[in-house]
């Protein structure tokens, strides 16, 4: 597992909301994991978060921690962003495919450490974890793994 | 008793200025919009009993549109009003002309001052705002272009296709936008594929000449009975068929192969729209296919069914979608090269309309007899509707 130096102050980029219904999901990231609804019934990873499995509707589900293990489904490296992302152009946003299956779950964060040009569909990707300064909360990155 | 089973007609269409419109409102195009698409099919504004605003269309705070438009026009009721998305709109409409619940209809949109990329936002100056978008759409710095750009990054990666067969499409719109002396871009010449290739980055693989103008403007269309059609000023475009479909929106939720053999909402909806009319793709003469990006075009052929899964590219290469090519399509240059307004999914059908009208001067498709148009909702091919057309 791998956590990042903290994220450069002051971080002006958007950062979520945190809810009742993915408090679950942040206070996981704070102890360095990564949790995802799985549901008790059938046993599949269900990724984003929905209210009720979506291979057989059953809305026992308890946020389970995966490896952090995916590669790289797609990405893309965007050169003009929005808001304080236009500072950090290019920076690179990847969907990545969990290791845990059968039901693929494509996360989506972005990939920090790698060069633009050396990212490519494919490539072994994990999650690492970065404080944000003066914000309560945590977050994951996609960084390559070695 | 059943409901009766009348045909209908779409009997005016008309577009504002597109461009940069600093000096008008949104509400002004509209009304404007309206107002000329009535003119075109010889009605007035007492003549409407049903109401198409797309759903982004704005109006007073703390009304809601219905009340809004009912008052706005002249304080009568509407027979009906359906929020949504052009060619689908349409299509309710028309099966609710049919089935007797109204009698002219229009659909209509304006927008201006508003931007859908992302210049403009501006960063805050002392902390991070906070999104209810949890699982990093915004958190990541996302926008419309990243998600069309890594949807052509895995169809690339899956199909083997180049930058350059991406450019193809940018360099046939823009050539039938120099055709149209509406169109936004049309007046800068035509471009190569070169010069799609050399202009700058936006979220690669898209190059800024891969994605759509971001422009100011309104249109409207209005339909109407058959009954209603044969009294209007032009000749009646006739309804044949068309369908919507939903899936989903981003990406993102979506874990299944994301180009299944079988399709998703756009083969949904456009198999629905070909059975009703009861017509094959072949006998289309001209199409207005959603191209709000270069990739757009490539999989909407594939998904409409005009060529196999994998093989849009070389369709387009081949010059089916130029004009003299077997089926033209998005002959006023497309949202690519002609005009995209915040929500412009109604001006293919529009083209589509004037083309088989014989409006279309130096970029009609001689002898278009029959048209398809495809609409796309929020993002990637998520809502889709299809509607196909016909003059006598």
């Amino acid at each position: 597992m791998t956590i990042l130096d903290a994220a450069p102050a002051p971080y002006l980029k958007p950062l979520p909301e945190v809810r009742a219904e993915n408090k679950p999901f942040f206070d996981a990231l704070k102890n360095h994991q990564f949790v995802v609804p799985r549901c008790d019934d059938c046993g599949d990873y269900n990724w984003v978060p929905y209210p009720a499995c979506r291979s057989c509707l059953s809305e026992n589900l308890t946020w389970t921690p995966v490896s952090g293990d995916a590669t790289v489904y797609t990405f893309t490296v965007c050169h003009r962003g929005p808001g304080a992302f236009n500072a950090e152009v290019p920076y690179v946003i990847a969907l990545g495919e969990l290791a845990e299956q059968p039901r693929p779950c494509l996360v989506l964060g972005n990939l920090v450490g790698t060069a633009p040009e050396d990212v490519h569909v494919g490539m072994p990707i994990q999650i690492a974890y970065q404080e944000i300064p003066g914000e309560d909360i945590t977050m994951w990155r996609w960084i390559a793994r070695p | 008793m059943g409901f009766p089973k009348r045909q209908a007609a779409i009997v005016g269409v008309y577009t504002t200025k597109q461009g940069k419109l600093p000096e008008r409102t949104s509400f002004s195009l509209q009304l404007e919009a309206i107002r000329g698409a009535l003119d075109d099919a010889g009605l007035t504004t007492a003549d409407i009993d049903g109401l198409l605003p797309m759903a982004m269309t704005d109006h007073v705070p703390g009304t809601t549109a219905h009340q809004f438009w009912a008052e706005q026009l002249g304080e009568r009721p509407l027979g009906l009003v359906e929020i949504g998305g052009a060619s689908g709109q349409l299509a309710k409409a028309a099966a609710a002309i049919a089935a007797g619940l109204t009698d002219v209809a229009v659909l209509f949109f304006g927008r201006a001052g508003g931007r859908t990329g992302p210049g403009g936002t501006a960063a805050p100056q002392t902390r991070a705002p906070r999104v209810s978008d949890d699982w990093s759409f915004a958190t990541a710095g996302g926008y419309m272009t990243s998600w069309y750009a890594m949807w052509a990054r895995r169809y690339m990666h899956e199909f083997n296709v180049t930058h350059a067969d991406l450019a193809e499409v940018a360099v046939f719109t823009r050539y039938h936008a120099t055709l149209n002396p509406d169109s936004v871009m049309g007046r800068k010449g035509e471009i190569t594929v070169e010069d799609v290739l050399a202009s700058r980055y936006v979220c690669e693989p898209l190059h800024l000449l891969d994605c759509s103008i971001d422009n100011d403007g309104g249109y409207a269309v209005v339909i109407a009975s058959a009954e209603r059609a044969t009294d209007c000023r032009k000749k009646p475009v006739w309804i044949l068929g068309g369908a919507e479909a939903y899936y989903t929106d981003f990406y993102a939720t979506i874990n299944d192969p994301w180009f299944p053999n079988q399709g998703k909402a756009v083969r949904k909806a456009t198999d629905r729209a070909f059975a009703l009319a009861g017509i094959s793709r072949d006998e289309i003469d001209v199409a207005g296919l959603y191209d709000c990006f270069t990739i757009t075009t490539i999989r909407d052929l594939e998904e409409m069914g005009f060529c196999k899964l994998g093989e849009g590219a070389d369709y387009v290469r081949e010059g089916h979608l130029r004009l003299g090519g077997s089926m033209p399509a998005n002959t006023d240059g497309g949202l690519l090269s002609n005009s995209h307004c915040g929500d412009p999914s109604g001006l293919h059908t529009i083209e589509v309309v004037r083309q088989l009208r014989g409006e279309c001067g130096e970029r009609q498709v001689p002898g278009a007899r029959i048209g398809v148009s495809l609409q796309q909702g929020w993002a990637v091919h998520g809502m889709a509707s299809t509607l196909i057309m016909a003059a006598d």
